[in-house]
């Protein structure tokens, strides 16, 4: 009983941020992403875009996690392993049939997806702590498998691995330059939004929000329950593995070092912190994941600290703020805008 | 052979201490306490540096125990109350945030570095089917059994014992006929907080002296608990040495010995799996 008051609080204060920022959002969000993608190469330094690169990546896994998160109430602590699933399968793919890079992470993203719907598969039946214990038991499972096996870099053989060759996966041709490869990736994170945005406007997005209100509501109102929350999990998946694919692409190889499983617990912690409920969270998300590490370190500040305050703000966001970061940032930034127009 | 079987067992047994301190929690109060290792591993940590600024080490471990009964104290009086009525899920997520403060001051304060955590009890030993048995292993085999059935009495046969399990009956029904929630639910904390400790140094002297790695030990723990349906204790302890031995006896096979850390999760995953076969999933109560 009072599990169901929560969750409905949660979702009537996440509607009421979405209000809150206004139908614009769209147009407020095209507008960021140009200044993004052409301000930021520009004003950069090679570190920098990197770094932010690997922000935008992650930011493209972390909608995933929100999608399952907001739309479902479902826990993933599986992504970044997901993430590594689908490098391993856009690095193999390359190295055995040398697809252009487009395909290759498109085909890597799909395979991931089918990787993301077994992991899913038990939600049919349970969902809660048991459903996030068992993407965990994945993630944990994947790092001592990708830890055993490595990821392909050009050698013969299946797993492709070899610690004497090396070679690269070379970037899409049209982006090859550090500034290049950041406006790829900003565009790829924005269609993975757009996807998802679409998803939750249409036939999927009424589906979920019916599930989540009551699943016996959604299974009377004649909704495939087992199959819209399968979908759910298939397509936070594909954006996973094209988060993968681009990991791979941006490196040119991968580390099973990237992938340990404490890495999925922390991305989706800090997807809590940033926000759920909209795109603003997810990019806070990534920028916190990757950015705000490099950004102690270059401060001299030990980045060490930054977890404890990363562990807060978690529990902060779980008990009084369930919009995160980004959903508190927009209700003050109305807040002014009323004061203002008032004044 | 024999080998592979006793440090199997010493290392299931820690995970089915580690078990039944989390499943005991999770219990009374619904929480499953994924900052568990890592209130471990700062213990552990204390008593490394307690023995390295030379104090006597029974005082190191002393004091080790205490701050995890401490730690977990606080999270169950500062921070669990807050989310009493949430679903399990988000109590759990909202123990992610604990683990992060308690790891990131560890970190903080002790910079990664490989460091040595022995106890006085690894010097001595005896031969048994072959190989030298540690008293350290023998120990943690007698804790995980002794601490086990200490819980499990405790919960049968003491008033403390019978809140808590109606606390895990039904918490709305307990707090309404007048169970003190609160004060039994610390109890359990000060409990957990209590294993915690000892497994960390545990854990600490017999896989490995680093916090991160520690705090992460907990999810072969909680696959420890999941094959005792995160409710028996009796099962935990057979879940967790099950899993030690089939992970240290995989070595044995050539084929699979890269991947024999996977052994809890697999396990975890198919006991998962068997138990779920007749559900159907209809109407949501509490998960």
């Amino acid at each position: 009983m009072g599990n169901a008051d929560a969750m409905d609080e949660t979702a009537s204060l996440g509607a009421k941020s979405r209000s809150a920022s206004g139908r614009g959002s769209i147009y407020f969000v095209a507008i960021v992403a140009v200044i993004t993608i052409a301000l930021i190469p520009a004003v950069a330094n090679s570190f920098w875009l990197r770094v932010l690169t690997s922000s935008a990546i992650y930011s493209l896994a972390a909608i995933g996690v929100a999608l399952l998160f907001a739309r479902l109430g479902l826990v993933s602590l599986a992504q970044v392993a997901l993430v590594g699933v689908g490098g391993w399968v856009t690095l193999r793919l390359y190295f055995w049939l040398g697809l252009p890079f487009e395909i290759n992470v498109l085909l890597g993203g799909a395979i991931t997806g089918l990787i993301g719907l077994i992991v899913g598969l038990p939600a049919v039946r349970m969902r809660g702590l048991y459903l996030a214990l068992v993407t965990l038991m994945f993630a944990a499972g994947f790092q001592i498998l990708v830890t055993a096996v490595q990821f392909p870099n050009g050698a013969a053989g299946f797993m492709g691995f070899s610690f004497v060759t090396g070679e690269f996966m070379p970037r899409p041709v049209i982006a090859t330059s550090d500034a290049a490869f950041f406006r790829y990736t900003a565009i790829v994170t924005i269609l993975g939004f757009l996807l998802v945005e679409l998803h939750r406007r249409t036939r999927p997005g009424r589906a979920w929000a019916l599930i989540r209100k009551s699943e016996a509501c959604a299974m009377a109102a004649g909704v495939n329950v087992a199959l819209y929350k399968t979908w759910a999990f298939t397509l936070a998946g594909f954006l996973a593995g094209i988060a993968g694919g681009l990991l791979a692409g941006s490196l040119g190889v991968l580390d099973a070092r990237t992938f340990p499983v404490q890495e999925s617990v922390f991305l989706f912690a800090l997807v809590i912190v940033g926000g759920v409920y909209g795109w603003a969270g997810v990019v806070l998300s990534g920028l916190l994941f990757r950015g705000a590490p490099a950004l102690l370190n270059s401060w001299g500040i030990d980045g060490d600290i930054a977890f404890a305050i990363f562990g807060v703000a978690l529990l902060h966001a779980i008990i009084a703020a369930p919009t995160g970061l980004a959903g508190q940032s927009q209700q003050m930034l109305a807040m002014m805008i009323k004061k203002l127009r008032s004044s | 052979m024999g080998i592979f079987f006793v440090s199997g067992l010493a290392v299931g047994s820690i995970y089915a201490l580690s078990g039944v301190g989390l499943v005991l929690l999770y219990r009374a109060t619904g929480v499953l306490n994924l900052a568990y290792g890592a209130i471990g591993a700062a213990g552990a940590m204390v008593a490394w540096q307690l023995v390295e600024w030379e104090y006597p080490a029974p005082l190191a471990w002393c004091a080790a125990i205490l701050l995890a009964i401490v730690i977990s104290f606080c999270q169950g009086r500062f921070v669990a109350p807050y989310l009493d009525f949430r679903e399990p899920v988000i109590k759990a997520v909202a123990t992610l945030g604990v683990m992060l403060i308690v790891l990131g001051i560890v970190n903080w304060i002790w910079v990664e570095n490989p460091r040595r955590f022995d106890l006085p009890t690894d010097t001595i030993g005896t031969r048994l089917l072959g190989v030298r048995v540690t008293v350290t292993r023998g120990l943690v085999l007698v804790l995980a059994l002794v601490s086990t059935a200490g819980i499990a009495l405790y919960l049968n046969k003491t008033r403390m014992g019978l809140l808590m399990r109606s606390l895990a009956n039904n918490r709305n029904i307990a707090s309404m006929i007048g169970v003190p929630v609160l004060k039994v639910e610390l109890v359990a904390w000060i409990f957990s907080g209590f294993l915690s400790g000892l497994t960390g140094l545990m854990f600490a002297d017999l896989v490995s002296m680093n916090p991160n790695v520690l705090a992460f030990l907990v999810i072969p723990a909680i696959a420890a608990d999941i094959v005792g349906r995160l409710e028996s204790l009796w099962l935990t302890l057979i879940g967790g040495m099950g899993i030690g031995i089939i992970e240290a006896m995989t070595t044995l096979i050539k084929p699979v010995a890269p991947f024999r850390t996977a052994v809890p999760f697999v396990v975890a995953a198919i006991v998962i799996l068997w138990l779920q076969r007749k559900q159907r999933l209809t109407f949501a109560d509490d998960d």
